[in-house]
């Protein structure tokens, strides 16, 4: 006779989102949220966080610092729907309105310790040459009204970058 | 109860504009956790780099930690300010960086963020120094109520620190 139990693990993640460098914008503000499968439950911590708004420094680094803090903890019975963490990064445009510069998501890594993770970002573009005016005319450009589609991947064959 | 070795230094701070630097450093954990022996705060000297462009402080650290629970793991975090030659103090920069989470020697570089005020108040600092600080330090290592701040990037700390882990394995826990 067999007894299936399933056995719980527990994922502790602890880190920061350090600093980012977009040559083009300044005055930008970060937000993570996490996306994961059925399995997956935070147990403890923050599962969203928004950044300060920071500027560019003076020197050559031209850095963008928030050392925003992460630390959640998430409980599962399957690897399967191994969370993400999506980021997605705002900033004014030349009207004041806070305008997404920046979508990006990966893995939270898979082994214990100390990792360091660079992530690419992405806006999204909108197909139309009138639409791409009007709305660097109006100052609303095209959004995800769930930042958390840029963790999937189906449906990406619709969406340029 | 586990327990947790943190030995090293905060060996120094580079790419800040400004020179005669010292570092305000604490360690915050959560409930679970308490402090065996060592202490908890410091303040570094302040260093005035002759050659090459970062100070060098080798503050030692070597904090011994017991715990129940996982939940607030150590953070480590720094207030960076400069002296100048009037013995006035000013802020140059706020950090915080996790205690690594493995067995072993790590170097860390933390990066350090100022809030900017009003233009103004950012003129007023260009000329006679001050500028804004923050009222609670806990904003340093927690991310709520961060969205109120305007900053701007400062330099970068840089630390070794060794990490002795004991008992975890009794806890299921892997590092």
């Amino acid at each position: 006779m067999m007894t299936a139990s399933p056995s719980v693990f527990l994922l502790m993640v602890n880190g920061q989102v350090e600093s980012a460098q977009f040559p083009e914008y300044d005055d930008l503000f970060c937000k993570y949220c996490f996306v994961y499968g059925q399995d997956w439950v935070p147990t403890a911590g923050l599962e969203e966080g928004i950044s300060q708004i920071t500027s560019k420094s003076q020197d050559v680094r031209q850095a963008l610092v928030w050392n925003l803090p992460i630390d959640v903890t998430f409980k599962s019975t399957n690897p399967y729907g191994w969370p993400q963490i999506v980021l997605s990064v705002y900033g004014p445009d030349v009207f004041g309105n806070d305008v997404v510069r920046g979508y990006g998501a990966v893995h939270v890594p898979f082994s214990p310790g100390r990792h360091k993770r660079t992530i690419p970002m992405f806006v999204p573009e909108s197909t139309s040459i009138l639409q791409k005016f009007t709305s660097w005319f109006m100052g609303r450009r095209p959004e995800y009204t769930d930042p958390k589609v840029v963790a999937q991947g189906e449906g990406r064959e619709a969406q340029p970058g | 109860m586990a327990e947790v070795h943190v030995i090293g230094q905060i060996i120094g701070a580079s790419g800040f504009s400004e020179s005669s630097l010292f570092c305000k450093w604490g360690i915050h954990t959560g409930a679970a956790w308490k402090l065996l022996s060592g202490v908890q705060v410091g303040q570094t000297q302040v260093d005035t780099p002759q050659i090459g462009e970062m100070a060098y402080w080798s503050h030692p650290i070597d904090l011994h930690f017991a715990t129940k629970g996982l939940q607030g793991w150590p953070r480590l975090h720094f207030q960076v300010w400069s002296q100048d030659s009037f013995g006035r103090c000013q802020l140059a920069g706020y950090g915080f960086c996790h205690v690594p989470s493995s067995p072993g020697t790590h170097q860390l570089a933390c990066p350090t963020w100022r809030p900017l005020g009003s233009w103004q108040e950012q003129l007023a600092r260009a000329f006679v120094g001050g500028g804004p600080q923050l009222l609670h330090g806990d904003t340093i290592y927690s991310g709520a109520d961060r969205y109120r701040l305007h900053t701007a990037a400062g330099g970068t700390v840089h630390l070794e620190i060794s990490l002795l882990l004991r008992h975890f394995d009794r806890y299921g826990v892997e590092c």
